[in-house]
C-alpha cells in the first residue's frame, strides 16, 4: 500500500495510477536513495508535476505500444549495439528524467567551472608545470599516470583549447545534491543518444511535450562545428574538419556518423588520412585534401603508430608531429587522460581553487586515496563498506563494490591496493537518486546518472541542456553503463524565465511575417459528380 | 689538459627486401651544448632526401623527424656533429642520504626514482642495492653500484639486444653499455638516489691523435643526482670527460633512442650502423 | 569526396539492383517452374544458377522451393538475396554521412525485416518475399532520386545501378536463349525486366523471341534496356571526370569500354542482334567486369589498412 494514503494527509495523485502501484514500498531496495519525481512524503516534486500528470492518465497499454514503438524507431535507424551477435535497439526508457530551470542553471554553472579549471591544468602540465613546482599537487601524481603523454609535451593547441568536448558524469546522493563522480576529457560518448533520445520521444509521446516547454538539445552539431573550427590554425580561412572513426565495427560508430553527418563533414577512417610533410591529407575521388582539424574519436593509443603503438591500423602515421608543427589540431587533445584519472580527480578542487581562485560549485564524491598511506590504511580497514575503483576503468569495469563482494573478491581487492597503490581509489556507496522507470508493465524505482555535454570553443564553455541520463535497469543496482546492462532516458531540462532561454526559444523566423493569404493548390481536371453517376448507370445498365 | 674537439660521423642504413612506400622516423642524433660540451656544428641527411622536421621532445632532446613517400629499398641516415668537449668534472657531494629521502627530493625527482620497463623494480636487486649503500654515502654509492654491474657482467655484444631489460640482462650475466647502465639504474635507484641514461658517444681510446679517424660507438652512461647532476661511465669505469659527447637523457632507453621509425608493409629489412668520430684538436 | 565513401556508393548501387533484379528473375522463374509441370525442375534450376553464377549444390535434385532457399534466403550463397540486402546495408553504414537518413533507414529497415519476411514467405509462398524485396528496392531508389543531391555521390550510385542493370538483364537473357523463338516463357521474361506492359504497348502485343532480345538489348527509352543503362553509366563517368580534355581517344579506360559496347549496340542492325547471340552476350558480360575493375583503379585509390613495421635499432 502506497505511503501517501497510508499517512492520510493530503492525497498524492502518484499513486491513483496502477502504473505507480508500489512505487513507493518502504522495504524496498531503493528506500534510502533520493527519488526525483516523489518527495519523501510521497508528494509529486514541483519539475515532474505535468510529467506525471500526463503519464499517471495513460493506461499500461498505451504505454507498452509507446515503448514498442520507441524500441522500433531505434532498431529501423540502426541505433542498436550488439548483444551476442545480434543487433539490439539501445534501451531508452518511456519515463523522462526532468531537471528545473533552477537546479540546471546551478549544475552547468559547475561544469563549465570544472571544465575551465582542467583546461588551465592541462595546459599547465604539457607546459611549465606551475602547480608542480609551487607543490599545490605532487609531481609525482602526474608522472606516474598512465595517460601523462611526454610525446604531447609542447604540443600547444593555437586557440589554447584541448578539452574541445567533455562529459562530466554527476549523480545525486541521498539528500539529491549533484556531485561530480568522474570527469572524462578524452572521447566522452553519448551525446547522439541525447539527441536521438528526444527525436524518438518527441515522435512516439508527443502528448509528454504538451504542458511544458522543454530546452532543445537538437543544435549540439553547430557548436561542436564551431568550436572545431575556432580550433583551426589562425591562417586557415576556411578550416577542413573531419570525424575520425575506428570503423563501422565500433560500438559508438552510431554516434561517429550521426555527428559527421550533422556537422556535414566527412567521416574518414585511418586509412583514408595520411600525412606527408607534418601535413593531414585525405584520400578523395579529386585525388589528396588537405584536413585542419581531426575531431578524432579512436584513443591516444592508437592514433599514431609513429609515437604509440606500431601495431596500430586505426590511426595516421605521424599525426602527432603534423599537430606539433602547427598543421593540424586534433581534437579532443593528445595526452587528456591526465586530467581525468581518477586519483588525480580527487585534486581537481585544488585546480579550481588554484587557477580560478573559486570554491568548486560542484562537490566531488567523498574518496579515500589508496596511494597515500593513511587512507589507504582506512580503505584496507573498511573495504566491505566501500567502493572500490581503479583509476584508469571505464565503462564500470574493475569497480568492486565491498558490501555485496565475496570474501574472496574482498581478498584478491585487498593484494592488488596493496601491490598496485597508485591504481586504485575507494568511495563510499553512494546510492545515487532514482527515477520511474518502465519495468514489465509498471513503472519503478531505477538509479540513474547523468553526463552532460560541454563544449569548449576557446571563448564560451557551451553546457548542452541536459545530458545523458543512464539508468541501472536491474533492480538496486548502481552500475548505469550500457554495457552492463543499462538503459537511457530522454532527460529534460525545463526553460525557465531567464534571457539565455527566451533567446533561445523566441529566436524571430527567417522573415518577419509571413504572407497572409496564398493561393490554394491546384487540382487536375476531375469527372464531376454528374458524370461519375452517368457512367455508374451505364455500367448497371449493361450488367443488368 | 684542454678540452677537444672531436667530429662524429653517425650513419645508420636501412636494406629492405622489397620496396618499402611510407615510412616515418625520428633521429635523436643531435648533441645539445652545456656547461661540459659545446656543440659547433651538427646534422642530419638522409639518403633519398628529405624534408626534416626538428622539434625539442619533453626531455629536452633535439629531434629530427622525417617521411618517406617514394618506393624506396634502402634508407640512410648520416648524423655528422663537431663537439668541443671539456675535462671531467668531479662528483657533487651535496646531498647526505637523509636529504634523498626527503618527501620534497624524491617528488622533485619523481620520474628518476621510478622503474620502468627496463628498469623494473627486482626484490633481489634491491637487497643487493641495500647491502652496496650500507656505510657509504651517496657518491661512493654510485660507484660502488658501477663496480657491482660490471662484476656481475660480461661486456659481451649480441647476446643482449635493444629489448632487453636490466633484469633480463643480468640472469644471462652478460650485456653492453646499455644494459650496463640500465643495470646500475636499477640499483641506484633502489637505493634511492635519482638516476637517468645518458646515451651519447665515446671516443674508444684515449691516445687517439690529433687528425686520427677511428671506428667509435654509440654509446651510454648514467647521471645521478646527489645535490647536483653529474655523470658517470660504468660500463668503462670512467669519469665524464673529453671522449664522451652526450645526445639525450632520459629514464631509460625507451626515451633517448637514436633511430626510431615504422615502414609500411611487412619487408624484413637489415641494419647497418657505424661510427666515425675523428678528433680534430 | 572520399574515395572509399565513392566505392561504398557504388556499391550500394549495385547491390540494391542485384537484390531487385535477383528478385524479379527468381520470382518468374518459381513460378514458371510451379505453374508447368512439364519443365525438368531440376535442369532449369541449374541452368539458373549457372547464369546467376551461383554454385549448384552437387547431391540434390532441385525445385522450386530449394532454388528459393538457394538464390533467395541463403546466408552462404554470395548471390543470394538476402546477402546482397546485407552487403547493401553494410556498404551504408560505413558510408553514412554520404546517404541520407531517408534511404539509410530505408535500407536497414529492410534487412532488418528480412528474417520474418521469409518466415511469412515460407508459409504464404515466395512470391511475397520477392515483391517484398522489389517493393522496397523502388522504394530505395525512389528515396534516393528524391534525396540525393546530383552530385558525385549520386553518380557513383547510379553508376553502380546502371552497370549493375546491364549485368542482370543480360544474365537474365542468357538464361532463356535457348528456348524456343514461341515459347511462351519470353512473356515472362519481359515481366522479369518489368518490361511486359511497355513492350506489349510498343509492339502491339506481339510477343517474338527476336523482338524481345531486341527490346530489352537495344530499347533508347526502355530505362531496363541494356543500351539504356549502358548509356547512363557512361554519362555517369563523362561527368565523374573532372578534366575531360582529350583529344584522342577515351582518357578513361571505364568509360572506353562502356562507350564501345554502348556504340555496338546503337549502330547494330536490328536484325543482326540474333547472330551469335551468345557471344554478344558473353562481351558484354566480360565488358561489364572489365569497367568494375577500371572504375575502381581510377576512383577507389583507397589504401587497405596500412600495416607497419617498426624496425629495430641500435
Amino acid at each position: 500500500m502506497p505511503r501517501a494514503t497510508q499517512k492520510g494527509g493530503r492525497k498524492s495523485r502518484g499513486t491513483d495510477s496502477p502504473l505507480f502501484d508500489g512505487y513507493l514500498n518502504p522495504d524496498g531496495p531503493h528506500r534510502r536513495a533520493y527519488d526525483e519525481m516523489f518527495s519523501e512524503d510521497g508528494e509529486v516534486r514541483a519539475p515532474y508535476r505535468a510529467l506525471h500528470d500526463a503519464i499517471a492518465t495513460t493506461s499500461p497499454e498505451d504505454l507498452a505500444a509507446r515503448a514498442e514503438a520507441l524500441d522500433r524507431a531505434y532498431l529501423d535507424q540502426g541505433i542498436t549495439f550488439s548483444l551476442s551477435g545480434q543487433e539490439r535497439p539501445f534501451p531508452l526508457d518511456i519515463v523522462p528524467r526532468v531537471l528545473s530551470a533552477s537546479e540546471w542553471a546551478k549544475l552547468s554553472k559547475g561544469i563549465v567551472q570544472r571544465v575551465r579549471a582542467l583546461e588551465a591544468f592541462l595546459a599547465d602540465i604539457y607546459g611549465d608545470g606551475e602547480i608542480v613546482r609551487d607543490k599545490v599537487i605532487p609531481r609525482r601524481l602526474i608522472t606516474t599516470c598512465a595517460h601523462f603523454h611526454r610525446e604531447a609535451a609542447g604540443l600547444i593547441p593555437p586557440n589554447g583549447v584541448r578539452i574541445h568536448v567533455a562529459g562530466i558524469d554527476v549523480v545525486r546522493d541521498e539528500e539529491g545534491t549533484f556531485r561530480v563522480l568522474e570527469d572524462n576529457l578524452r572521447n566522452p560518448s553519448g551525446v547522439s543518444y541525447v539527441m536521438e533520445n528526444r527525436r524518438a520521444m518527441a515522435r512516439v509521446f508527443p502528448d509528454l511535450f504538451k504542458r511544458q516547454r522543454v530546452r532543445a538539445v537538437g543544435d549540439y552539431a553547430t557548436h561542436l562545428l564551431r568550436a572545431l573550427r575556432r580550433a583551426a590554425a589562425p591562417n586557415v580561412a576556411d578550416p577542413t574538419v573531419v570525424v575520425l572513426t575506428p570503423g563501422v565495427y565500433n560500438s559508438a560508430y552510431f554516434e561517429h556518423s550521426l555527428l559527421a553527418r550533422q556537422m556535414g563533414v566527412e567521416l574518414v577512417e585511418g586509412r583514408d588520412l595520411f600525412c606527408r610533410d607534418n601535413v593531414v591529407y585525405m584520400r578523395t575521388t579529386q585525388g589528396e585534401e588537405r584536413v585542419d582539424v581531426i575531431y578524432r574519436r579512436i584513443d591516444d593509443a592508437f592514433l599514431d603508430p609513429l609515437q604509440f603503438n606500431p601495431a596500430s591500423v586505426l590511426g595516421v602515421a605521424g599525426v602527432l608531429n603534423a599537430a606539433r608543427a602547427g598543421n593540424v589540431v586534433i581534437a579532443n587533445a593528445v595526452g587528456n587522460g591526465v586530467g581525468d584519472d581518477k586519483l588525480v580527480y580527487t585534486y581537481v578542487p585544488d585546480m579550481i581553487s588554484y587557477y580560478l581562485d573559486e570554491k568548486p560549485l560542484i562537490a566531488n564524491v567523498d574518496t579515500f586515496r589508496c596511494w597515500l598511506d593513511d587512507e589507504r590504511d582506512h580503505v584496507l580497514d573498511r573495504l566491505d563498506e566501500l567502493v572500490l575503483k581503479p583509476v584508469e576503468g571505464s565503462g564500470g569495469y574493475g569497480i568492486l563494490f565491498g558490501p555485496n563482494a565475496t570474501r574472496e573478491q574482498l581478498e584478491e581487492a585487498r593484494k592488488s591496493i596493496l601491490e598496485d597503490p597508485r591504481g586504485w581509489i575507494a568511495q563510499p556507496v553512494v546510492q545515487l537518486s532514482t527515477v520511474p522507470t518502465k519495468v514489465g508493465d509498471r513503472l519503478v524505482p531505477r538509479h540513474v546518472d547523468l553526463r552532460p555535454f560541454a563544449v569548449n570553443d576557446g571563448e564560451e564553455v557551451f553546457v548542452l541542456p541536459g545530458g545523458l541520463t543512464r539508468v541501472a535497469l536491474r533492480e538496486g543496482s548502481l552500475v548505469v553503463n550500457s554495457s552492463q546492462g543499462g538503459g537511457s532516458k530522454d532527460t529534460w531540462v525545463l526553460a525557465g524565465r531567464s534571457g539565455e532561454v527566451d533567446r533561445e526559444l523566441g529566436e524571430g523566423g527567417l522573415v518577419a511575417a509571413t504572407p497572409a493569404t496564398s493561393r490554394a493548390a491546384e487540382h487536375g481536371p476531375e469527372l464531376t459528380i454528374g458524370q461519375q453517376q452517368q457512367q455508374q448507370q451505364q455500367q448497371a445498365r449493361e450488367e443488368a | 689538459m684542454a678540452g677537444w674537439r672531436i667530429r662524429i660521423v653517425h650513419e645508420t642504413g636501412y636494406t629492405y627486401e622489397s620496396p618499402v612506400v611510407e615510412s616515418y622516423n625520428e633521429a635523436r642524433m643531435t648533441p645539445r651544448s652545456d656547461a661540459r660540451q659545446n656543440v659547433i656544428a651538427s646534422r642530419v641527411e638522409t639518403s633519398p632526401a628529405t624534408r626534416a622536421y626538428r622539434y625539442t621532445d619533453y626531455w629536452g632532446t633535439l629531434v629530427t623527424a622525417f617521411d618517406l613517400h617514394a618506393p624506396h629499398t634502402e634508407l640512410a641516415v648520416t648524423a655528422t656533429s663537431v663537439v668541443e668537449t671539456a675535462d671531467p668534472l668531479p662528483p657533487v657531494r651535496g646531498a647526505t642520504w637523509e636529504d634523498l629521502a626527503d618527501e620534497d627530493v624524491r617528488d622533485r625527482f619523481a620520474e628518476m626514482l621510478e622503474f620502468t620497463g627496463y628498469v623494473g623494480h627486482d626484490p633481489e636487486l634491491a637487497e643487493a642495492a641495500a647491502d652496496l649503500r650500507r656505510g657509504l654515502d651517496p657518491v661512493e654509492a654510485v660507484l660502488a653500484a658501477g663496480s657491482w654491474v660490471r662484476e656481475q657482467l660480461t661486456y659481451q655484444p649480441g647476446v643482449t639486444g635493444v629489448q632487453t631489460s636490466a633484469l633480463e640482462a643480468w640472469h644471462t650475466r652478460t650485456g653492453v653499455c646499455q644494459d650496463f647502465v640500465h643495470l646500475t639504474l636499477l640499483l641506484l635507484r633502489e637505493m634511492g638516489i635519482p638516476a637517468r641514461y645518458v646515451s651519447g658517444y665515446l671516443l674508444p681510446r684515449e691516445d687517439t691523435d690529433v687528425r686520427e679517424t677511428v671506428q667509435g660507438e654509440s654509446h651510454a652512461w648514467v647521471e645521478a643526482w646527489t645535490g647536483g647532476w653529474w655523470g658517470y661511465d660504468p660500463t668503462n669505469d670512467l669519469e665524464i670527460g673529453n671522449r664522451h659527447v652526450w645526445v639525450a637523457v632520459g629514464r631509460d632507453y625507451a626515451d633517448v633512442p637514436p633511430l626510431k621509425g615504422i615502414f609500411s608493409g611487412q619487408a624484413s629489412s637489415t641494419l647497418n650502423v657505424s661510427v666515425d668520430m675523428t678528433r680534430l684538436a | 569526396m572520399l574515395a572509399r565513401n565513392a566505392e561504398a556508393l557504388y556499391w550500394i548501387g549495385r547491390y540494391v539492383e542485384r537484390a531487385d533484379d535477383t528478385a524479379r528473375i527468381l520470382d518468374v522463374s518459381v513460378h514458371q517452374l510451379l505453374e508447368d509441370a512439364t519443365i525438368d525442375a531440376d535442369r532449369a534450376a541449374r541452368t539458373l544458377l549457372a547464369v546467376l553464377g551461383i554454385a549448384a549444390p552437387a547431391d540434390e535434385v532441385l525445385d522450386a522451393w530449394s532454388l528459393t532457399e538457394i538464390v533467395g534466403y541463403s546466408t552462404e550463397q554470395p548471390g543470394s538475396i538476402v546477402r546482397s540486402v546485407s552487403s547493401a546495408r553494410e556498404n551504408a553504414r560505413g558510408a553514412r554521412e554520404v546517404v541520407s537518413s531517408e534511404m539509410w533507414e530505408c535500407l536497414n529497415a529492410t534487412w532488418n525485416a528480412l528474417p520474418e519476411r521469409q518466415r511469412y514467405a515460407r508459409w504464404a509462398g515466395p512470391h511475397a518475399f520477392f515483391t517484398y524485396v522489389e517493393d522496397r528496392a523502388a522504394m530505395f531508389n525512389g528515396l534516393a532520386a528524391s534525396t540525393m543531391s546530383r552530385d558525385d555521390t549520386w553518380r557513383f550510385y547510379l553508376l553502380g545501378r546502371s552497370v549493375e542493370r546491364v549485368d542482370m538483364i543480360v544474365r537474365l537473357l542468357m538464361s532463356r536463349v535457348s528456348d524456343r523463338a514461341s515459347s511462351p516463357g519470353w512473356l515472362a521474361v519481359l515481366r522479369c525486366a518489368g518490361a511486359a506492359d511497355t513492350y506489349l504497348r510498343t509492339y502491339r502485343g506481339a510477343v517474338d523471341a527476336a523482338r524481345v532480345v531486341q527490346f530489352l538489348l537495344m530499347d533508347r527509352l526502355f530505362p531496363r534496356s541494356v543500351f539504356h543503362a549502358l548509356r547512363q553509366a557512361e554519362i555517369c563517368l563523362s561527368e565523374l571526370d573532372s578534366r575531360p580534355t582529350q583529344r584522342i581517344g577515351a582518357k578513361a579506360e571505364a568509360l572506353r569500354l562502356l562507350g564501345r559496347a554502348r556504340s555496338e549496340l546503337e549502330f547494330l542492325r536490328p536484325e543482326d542482334l540474333l547472330v551469335d547471340l551468345p557471344a554478344r552476350l558473353t562481351a558484354l558480360q566480360e565488358c561489364i567486369t572489365e569497367t568494375g575493375e577500371a572504375v575502381s583503379q581510377q576512383y577507389f585509390h583507397t589504401s587497405p589498412w596500412v600495416a607497419w613495421t617498426a624496425p629495430e635499432v641500435v
